[in-house]
């Protein structure tokens, strides 16, 4: 069955009433948002919080013990990657996403080239010419297109980060998922990421999810803010408004208090 | 321990499933091969030689107490094809192969590579394990091959140069006595032992704890599982088989 088709106005991304445990630890606990297509949202919250988890249910690499996770109207909590008629469903969700992980995640046998290579010569029909182009591109625009030949053994941490969001971004995914993107980045290049997620989102209209620790970057970036605390989503919403509306973990969060509805376990 | 078996169960189902359908890595499969016959097949080599030699060495001295001497290469061929070559062929396999390839694929799972096949919508098992699988079932009977000649070559060399025995009943009786049907059992025994070892390397592997202590335990794990496999299937294949008279 392939997913539905979708109008345009139907939200990226939609979390009903979503719960995750791992053992007798909540991470989330009934979680429920929207993300409209073509925003960027930023997620905040203190470590161990349920952020990855969070984007990890998105795109079915952990399924949610309830609720529902739609991805483009289609619910990819029901989907089970061991069944081989929902895989199909599922990976024809994933190849919506790109996702840089918060490790980066390359493939360490293979250069940086082949690295971002990778989803374009899996997912696209590009002639080599064509991709090494493109490869270069995205290379250029995250300021690694001298260390193609390089592997990632070779690289700083900086650098890895780059070379992965490279990959997120290579075949030009509706959605892409960042997890602390701008953790191990140095202030100025943490600032061209920001500036290249912004011209992404301008040029191509990809929807953006950052997981982030970085007030200066949810400040810069976000046209949706989210804040998860305790396993809960204390505020949401457009980020005008949640700023405005100043909820008090938001408010400790910023101004980095130590004493707030934030506990540290 | 019944959590294991079926989750290995349920693993091979996967594996089998992905090993027949679209789509295909042939690239990755014909590289871990390349690998693995670099890795293996001078310790391979360096094992069942003096296997052919001790074999020659032993039997000249039984075998002349009853004049018998010529029939020596019966028994060396037969040695080595059907057991000695399998055995340390796929043990080799299991060292070199096996613990390389499951620690490759616990790096993998450890560093979030795993994942990141996932998202990109690769099946993990398909990309990484399969191509492992096909190359342990392919280049396991390869080396038995080299083996085979190896085993019999040094076998030869201390029963005919140096042992006395007549070349040309060296060569009658090997010839006589070793038929395609123990061509055939050895490579098979092979391919069953390669297919074992590059299954439980890819279930050990994507199956890895946290860290990278985890990893090098299921390399251990792969290298001792595997071989303790192979012995006790090879023991139980060959009585199974003389016992169907084969």
């Amino acid at each position: 069955m392939s997913a539905p088709k979708q109008r345009d106005d139907t939200p990226a991304v939609v979390l009903e009433n979503v719960s995750k445990s791992f053992g007798s630890h909540t991470v989330l606990d009934g979680v429920n948002l929207t993300i409209p297509r073509g925003t960027i949202c930023v997620m905040l919250g203190p470590s161990g919080t349920g952020k990855s988890v969070l984007l990890r249910c998105l795109v079915g690499l952990l399924r949610p013990d309830t609720g529902r996770v739609l991805v483009f109207g289609e619910n990819v909590a029901e989907l089970d990657e061991k069944r081989a008629r929902d895989r199909d469903r599922l990976f024809a969700v994933r190849r919506r996403f790109g996702m840089l992980f918060q490790d980066g995640a390359l493939f360490d046998d293979m250069s940086v080239f082949d690295n971002v290579a990778f989803p374009m010569r899996l997912h696209t029909k590009m002639r080599e010419d064509e991709i090494r182009e493109k490869v270069r591109d995205r290379l250029a625009r995250v300021g690694v297109a001298h260390a193609e030949d390089k592997f990632p053994s070779e690289l700083s941490g900086g650098m890895r980060k780059r070379v992965a969001f490279a990959r997120a971004i290579a075949i030009d995914p509706d959605i892409v998922l960042c997890d602390e993107p701008s953790s191990g980045l140095d202030p100025v290049m943490s600032a061209t990421l920001d500036e290249l997620i912004l011209e992404l989102h301008r040029t191509l209209g990809m929807t953006f999810i950052i997981i982030s620790h970085d007030t200066a970057e949810a400040r810069m970036v976000a046209q949706y803010i989210g804040m998860l605390a305790n396993g809960k989503l204390v505020t949401f919403g457009p980020a005008d408004q949640v700023f405005a509306e100043n909820h008090p973990a938001l408010e400790q969060f910023f101004t980095r208090q130590t004493v707030g509805p934030i506990k540290v376990v | 321990m019944l959590q294991t078996i079926g989750g290995l169960v349920v693993f091979m189902a996967q594996v089998a499933r992905a090993t027949f359908s679209r789509p295909f890595y042939l690239r990755q499969t014909l590289d871990i091969m390349a690998i693995l016959v670099q890795r293996c097949i001078v310790p391979v080599g360096l094992a069942v030689a003096p296997v052919g030699a001790v074999i020659s060495l032993q039997g000249i001295a039984v075998f002349k107490l009853f004049g018998a001497e010529r029939m020596l290469s019966a028994f060396l061929g037969t040695a080595i094809i059907r057991e000695y070559s399998p055995a340390l062929a796929s043990v080799m396999v299991a060292a070199q192969a096996g613990s390389s390839i499951a620690a490759r694929i616990g790096t993998m799972k450890v560093r979030g590579q795993i994942d990141a096949l996932a998202v990109m919508s690769v099946d993990p098992v398909r990309y990484v394990v399969v191509p492992g699988v096909l190359a342990c079932v392919l280049v396991t009977p390869l080396l038995s091959v080299v083996t085979n000649l190896l085993g019999i070559l040094s076998g030869w060399i201390f029963a005919v140069p140096l042992g006395g025995v007549d070349h040309g009943a060296f060569m009658d009786n090997l010839t006589a006595q070793i038929t395609p049907m123990d061509l055939w059992v050895g490579l098979g025994k092979c391919a069953v032992f390669g297919l074992g070892v590059g299954m439980i390397a890819g279930y050990l592997g994507l199956n890895v704890g946290r860290g990278a202590a985890d990893v090098g335990k299921a390399a251990n794990d792969t290298v001792v599982s595997t071989i303790v496999l192979i012995l006790f299937t090879d023991y139980v294949v060959s009585m199974a088989l003389l016992g169907a008279g084969l």
